[in-house]
Formats: C-alpha cells, sequence, structure tokens
C-alpha cells in the first residue's frame, strides 16, 4: 500500500547505537510527545485477586501491549503468545453506531484509531505479517481501520536469536533479523542496540529522537552482523521448501491422502487462527441495543469452526476437520500467493507451539514438500498410510 | 454400566493370556453404593475429601501390565485381530507428546503413555467428529480423569458402550504441559495442580487396564481448593471484578468448547444467531455471557480433566470455575464425577417420584 514505504531502500547506510541507559530516555521522549510506545513485556496479574487465586501459577510469559508511559519494552528473546496483529485488526471492534430517528438513520463511526504510535522489539516475523496482510486489506476493498493504524504506526523489529525449533522464516523468505512491515531493526549488541532505520518513516523517527542515539563503533557493528548471521544460520536448519512447488502441489492434490487426512486430532479451537500474525478473517455482527440503535462489531474468525462455512440451508460444504484444516493450507500456500504473488505465513511457529493437540505445520510443510519435489508419476498414488 | 460384559469379555479373547473376566470379578459398585459414599464424604472442599468410591480398585481388571496387557501389546492385538480399526493414544511428536491415531498393527509400537500424556483423547469420541467416526471402530486409551468423561457420554446417550474399546492407564499425574522433549517426574512445581487428590488413578470404566500402580501426585504450592477458597474469601465486589477482569481476557475462540470431551451439543448456543443468544464479539457483555454458559452447561458434567483451562490462549483460570462447580455440586446433590456411568449425574437425571412438582 503506498502509506507504507518500501522496506527495501534503506535511506541511511549509518548505523546507529542505543545505550541500554538511553531506553528509559527515548520511551520518556515519546510520553512527552504523546506517542504511545507497543511492545513486549512479561504478563502479570493483573490484580492482587488475581495474584492471590494464582492465575498465572508462576509462568510468566510474554505479552505486546501497549505500554504505560514511560514504561520501556522488554527488548529481550522471548516469544509472545499472540502476534502484533491485534493492534491492527483487534480481535473486536465496532465499525459503527447507528440510530433510528423515525425513517432517518443516523452513522456514528467507531473508535477513533489513527494515534500516533511506535512498536518497539517486534518479532520481524509479526512485522512482515502486516505488510502481507495489506495485499487482501486493500484489494477489493480498501479496509479504512487496519490502514489508519497501519499509517500512524512506525514499527521497529528486534533481530531475533530464533525461539525454537518451530521457527522456520527462513523458508518463506524472511529473516529473524528483516525489516519487512517494519520502519526499522534493533540488534541487540554489549550495553545496548544497534539502530537500523529501513524507511522514510524509520529515519524520521531516529532523526526526531537523534539525541538519544550514537553512532555505532565498528566493533559493535561486527559484533550485531555476526549474531544476525548465525541466527540466519540457525533457523534455515529448521525447514526448507520450495514454495511454488508446493503452491502447485497443493493446487493439484486436492483429495491427495497427505493433504487430505491432515485433520483427525485437530479439535477446531481455531487457537492457530488466533495466535497467527497473518490469519486476518472476521465476522461481522450487528449487535441491537433496544429498539432502533444498535453496533455493528468486528471480530476474528476462523476456518477451523463448522460455523465459519454453514450454508443457511444446514449444509457445510467444509463438513470435517480434514476439510477445515486442508483449507488452512490451502489459503496459506496456495490460493494467496497465487492471488498476491506471496505465501500467507511468516514461519513464526506459533500455530505448531501453540496447538494443544499437536498438529505441527513444519513437519506437514517438510512433507508437502517433499511430496512436490517427488516425481510426477508417484505424486497421488503412494500408499496412503495411516491419517496422522 | 451399560453391559460391560460382553464387551470386556469379546475384548478379553484378544489377549492371549487372559485376566480374570468381568462375570469373575467383584461386581462393580452400585449407583446406590456410591452416592452413599459421595454423601458420606463430608469434608468442605474436594481437596480433602476421600473418593467417591472407596472401593474404586474392585473392579474387573482385564490386562494387568503383562505381556500382552501393556499399552502397545494390548493395541498391536486389538489392530492385528481387526477387533478395531484406529486405536487412539499418545506418541511422541517433534514437539513432544501429542494424540496420535493407530490403524496398522505395526505402528503400536509408537503409543506412549508418560506425564507428558495430558491430552483428554475423549474428546474424539465425540459423534460430532465426523472424521474419527469415519475411521471406523475405535479403542482409545483413557486415564482416570478421561473414563470420567467416557461414563458422562455414556449417561447422554453419546457412544454406546459396545462401540467403543476403552484401554485403561494407571495414572499418577500429569504435567502442566504436553510439549517437553522427554518425560519428566512430577514435582510439586510440575504437576498439573487439578491432579492433587485424583480419585481415579486406576480407571474402572475399561477393557483393559495397563502400567504399574502410581502414586499420589505431588501437591501444588498452591492447591486448586486453596484458590478457589482465597477467591471465596473475597467480598463480593471484588470477586466479581476478578471474574470481570479475566473474561475481559476471552478472545472468543471457543478453544475451551471444542476440546472439551462433555461439550458435545450438535449445535452450541453460542452459534446461534437467530436469535443471538450469545453476543461474538469480545466485550465485556458478550464474554460473560459466554463464559457463564459453558461453565453452569456443565455443571454435573465437568469431569476435571483440564483441558479447557489447558488449551485457553487467554490463559483463563477456568480450573477455578469447574472446581467451584464440583464443590457447589458435592454439598449440594452429594455427587462426585466418577467413571460409573450408573452414577446419575444431578443434571441431565429424572426421577418420577422427585420430591419438585415442577420436574414431574
Amino acid at each position: 500500500m503506498s502509506a507504507t514505504p518500501e522496506t527495501d531502500a534503506a535511506p541511511g547506510a549509518e548505523i546507529l547505537f542505543l545505550a541500554e541507559g538511553e531506553l528509559a530516555g527515548l520511551v520518556a521522549d515519546l510520553a512527552t510527545a504523546a506517542v504511545e510506545v507497543v511492545g513486549p513485556a512479561a504478563t502479570e496479574p493483573a490484580s492482587p485477586a488475581a495474584a492471590a487465586a494464582d492465575v498465572l501459577h508462576g509462568r510468566p510469559e510474554l505479552e505486546y501491549r501497549t505500554l504505560a508511559p514511560g514504561v520501556a519494552p522488554l527488548l529481550a528473546p522471548g516469544m509472545p503468545r499472540l502476534s502484533l496483529k491485534g493492534f491492527f485488526l483487534p480481535q473486536t471492534e465496532a465499525l459503527f453506531a447507528w440510530r433510528q430517528h423515525g425513517t432517518e438513520i443516523e452513522i456514528e463511526r467507531g473508535e477513533a484509531s489513527a494515534r500516533r504510535r511506535v512498536a518497539l522489539g517486534v518479532k520481524p516475523c509479526d512485522a512482515a505479517a502486516l505488510e502481507i496482510v495489506d495485499h487482501v486489506m486493500n484489494w477489493d476493498f480498501a479496509d479504512q481501520p487496519w490502514n489508519e493504524r497501519r499509517v500512524a504506526t512506525t514499527v521497529f523489529t528486534l533481530a531475533c536469536p530464533v525461539e525454537d525449533g518451530s521457527c522456520f522464516c527462513t523458508a518463506v523468505g524472511l529473516a529473524p533479523d528483516g525489516t519487512r512491515g517494519a520502519d526499522g531493526l534493533f540488534t541487540p549488541v554489549e550495553g545496548g542496540w544497534l539502530v537500523e532505520p529501513s524507511t522514510e518513516k524509520g529515519a524520521a523517527f531516529v532523526a526526531e529522537h537523534a539525541a538519544r542515539f550514537a553512532t555505532a563503533s565498528a566493533a559493535l557493528v561486527d559484533e550485531g552482523a555476526e549474531a544476525r548471521r548465525a541466527a540466519n544460520e540457525r533457523v534455515a536448519g529448521h525447514l526448507e521448501i520450495d514454495a511454488e512447488s508446493v503452491r502447485e502441489w497443493i493446487a493439484g492434490h486436492f483429495d491427495d491422502p497427505l493433504l487430505a487426512g491432515l485433520g483427525v486430532r485437530c479439535h477446531g479451537c481455531g487457537t492457530c487462527a488466533s495466535v497467527c500474525p497473518t490469519c486476518h478473517c472476521f465476522d461481522i455482527v450487528d449487535e441491537t441495543d433496544g429498539v432502533g440503535k444498535g453496533t455493528r462489531r468486528r471480530s476474528w474468525d476462523t476456518c477451523q469452526t463448522g460455523k465459519f462455512t454453514l450454508h443457511a440451508s444446514g449444509h457445510n460444504p467444509r463438513n470435517d476437520q480434514n476439510a477445515r484444516f486442508r483449507q488452512r493450507l490451502n489459503h496459506k500456500f496456495s490460493i494467496y500467493p497465487l492471488r498476491f504473488g506471496e505465501v500467507l505465513c511468516t514461519g513464526c511457529g506459533r500455530c505448531s507451539r501453540e496447538c494443544h493437540a499437536g498438529q505441527d505445520l513444519v513437519e506437514m510443510l517438510a512433507a508437502i514438500d517433499v511430496a512436490a519435489r517427488r516425481p510426477a508419476a508417484v505424486g497421488a498414488e503412494t500408499e496412503s498410510g495411516g491419517p496422522a | 454400566m451399560t453391559e460391560p460384559q460382553d464387551v470386556t469379555t469379546e475384548a478379553q479373547d484378544t489377549a492371549a493370556e487372559a485376566a480374570p473376566t468381568a462375570a469373575e470379578a467383584p461386581a462393580a459398585p452400585t449407583a446406590a453404593e456410591a452416592q452413599a459414599a459421595a454423601t458420606a464424604a463430608e469434608a468442605p472442599t474436594t481437596d480433602d475429601a476421600s473418593p467417591a468410591r472407596a472401593d474404586a480398585h474392585d473392579y474387573p481388571e482385564t490386562g494387568a501390565h503383562d505381556e500382552p496387557g501393556d499399552l502397545q501389546g494390548v493395541a498391536r492385538q486389538l489392530l492385528a485381530e481387526a477387533k478395531v480399526d484406529v486405536v487412539i493414544g499418545w506418541e511422541d511428536g517433534r514437539r513432544g507428546a501429542r494424540p496420535v491415531f493407530i490403524t496398522e498393527a505395526d505402528d503400536a509400537d509408537r503409543l506412549i503413555f508418560d506425564t507428558r500424556c495430558v491430552h483428554d483423547l475423549v474428546s474424539y469420541l465425540n459423534p460430532r467428529r465426523t472424521q474419527v467416526a469415519a475411521l471406523g471402530r475405535v479403542a482409545v486409551v483413557v486415564k482416570g480423569c478421561d473414563a470420567k468423561a467416557v461414563a458422562g457420554l455414556l449417561r447422554e446417550g453419546q457412544v454406546k458402550r459396545d462401540e467403543v474399546v476403552l484401554i485403561g492407564v494407571r495414572c499418577g499425574g500429569v504435567l502442566e504441559v504436553a510439549d517437553l522433549p522427554e518425560a519428566v517426574a512430577l514435582t510439586a512445581d510440575n504437576v498439573s495442580p487439578r491432579c492433587f487428590r485424583c480419585d481415579n488413578r486406576e480407571p474402572s470404566l475399561v477393557d483393559y487396564l495397563v502400567g504399574d500402580p502410581q502414586d499420589e501426585p505431588p501437591r501444588p504450592p498452591a492447591t486448586v481448593d486453596e484458590r478457589v477458597a482465597a477467591l471465596d474469601a473475597l467480598p463480593v465486589e471484588e470477586r466479581w471484578e476478578f471474574w470481570a477482569e479475566q473474561f475481559s481476557s476471552c478472545v472468543r475462540c471457543y478453544a475451551c468448547r471444542q476440546v472439551c470431551p462433555l461439550c458435545v451439543c450438535e449445535r452450541c448456543v453460542a452459534d446461534k444467531s437467530v436469535p443471538q443468544w450469545i453476543e461474538t464479539a469480545s466485550h465485556p457483555r458478550g464474554n460473560l455471557s459466554w463464559n457463564l454458559t459453558r461453565a453452569l452447561h456443565l455443571a454435573g458434567r465437568c469431569v476435571e480433566c483440564g483441558e479447557c483451562e489447558r488449551v485457553c490462549p487467554a490463559g483463563l483460570p477456568l480450573t477455578l470455575l469447574n472446581r467451584k462447580l464440583a464443590q457447589v455440586l458435592r454439598e449440594r446433590f452429594a455427587y462426585v464425577a466418577t467413571d460409573d456411568p450408573e452414577v446419575p449425574a444431578p443434571v441431565g437425571d429424572y426421577r418420577l417420584d422427585d420430591a419438585e412438582e415442577f420436574i414431574r
């Protein structure tokens, strides 16, 4: 989309350094300028009652949060359970409210959303998802709330050390130190972070807060480069697929046992879609509030539930979990690339990590990739084996 | 029990060296006995209560843990002799233990049971899981809590006892998470808190029982009952605030419903849109409607398998709600979840001589 400049063109080649001690100052500056800061924070019990009930039972987790003014994000390894997408496509939002006066209908637009924000410490896989989802949000209809939030938000990724064996960003053309969908990159080094803006928006942000940044020493630049190289090498070993072959194979093997039997253990809970940075489907419902007034809201939806495709007649074209799970893979790795030229997946691994039934996208993609690279004659006729 | 002997005997025939058959074994406790036992337990909380069935170990032990009564052996034989088409159990996946559907006898070696096997596989017996039903006749591996879920399905006519083979595993508690590369011993800090004072470490509602007798699960630093008591001690306004705050983070994915072995409605009230009984938006009103409806519809049906809390992406402490319901059920109806399907559940059972006018 035009409002989000291409990230490849880095305006300035100079690499900056933000000392650890300057992060608090930067955040304070942002608070003064009334710029919201979104970033990772440790999940905490929300109240004394929650603490008493031991809600977290000792398991601190990371989550993206709109931080209180002056609070610094936690720029450390760790994968927030939910991706950043909720800050652009909230789980539920009011699109508008209506009120009927006789034959007149008064429309009031939903919550104003274009507050200036900066997101710091974003996982590169989460930032890339924004740019990938931009395609569909500006395809047949320009999604105003999404676009306004995109324009209002400056995003800096934090170079990722690779979280675990479910990470596979390089397999889908991304990188653990990427800036797609972002305006610049932070790379952790001794005593602070290297900072490299990658868009004009990012450069403007850095210029606005120039007093907080120094020029990085050659030694620190080398240290950052080495860490980034090592992370790329590490994640590349987790999965390697040929996306184009995978797309073609999926498109041509709708009823192949490999593709049509993937949902046996799936409960259809849709957790994979909730945590996915690229799943963007939503449902729109008019909620009436008494007579003659109400609110139109949209909420996240997922193709993993039966209701998603249930017809008014009672017929359901995707009538079991095998069909629904196939749709998930089909949309991400065949339909979306066919329409928009790239897969609807950033390799964050959350769907595998969070699936409580053990559905494993890494394993599935590896199997499909093998099938796709096999000579065509073998293809669909290989023995089906067990369903799982 | 609903004609257990036929099944037991039939399944038994598949074992080369059969243990005593159901017919020879001591009779299972009657519904009345079990209820009496439940009533006799006077303790105010379930943590301190003795098991509902004091004689829980008097059941037909069919497979023991000797060859071929081990998990893999039982599964292999059931498949080899075509007694079942699929055995639903657990395997080692890339990210730890996970459900597996074994359809070939040669694959039975993939089956495992250890402290990571947290999943309640009874969810797969839901007749609405058509992709599972399509696999044919099913055997499923059950822990004690899972067997209680089977009893619930039997009570409600969702499955027929002679259409499923139950392989019981002796269980001394499970971890909170399944995604560990290998099993670890349970400690106070890693055990699933719901396992404390488990009253069904050896499921009775089984055709086979495998594994060694297990010790009691460790006591977690804060037991579920203690946490419920901490909430109960708060003024009602603060308790309300607590739950309102908790429900505010619900993302309305319905994972709790999908994974629940007893959530078997043909069409969930949350999915009905004419009228929209429960608002789909995750605002406080919609979230409250959903979470209270879910909890109350499971009163007297929930077996505290813990799956809803485990899978909740928002981390809602649903176990606290479930336990509170269980406490009320015990106090008001002398009912404790059991894997004896003959024990009627307080909600869903009726009698012609009921004392209440309205129900007759």
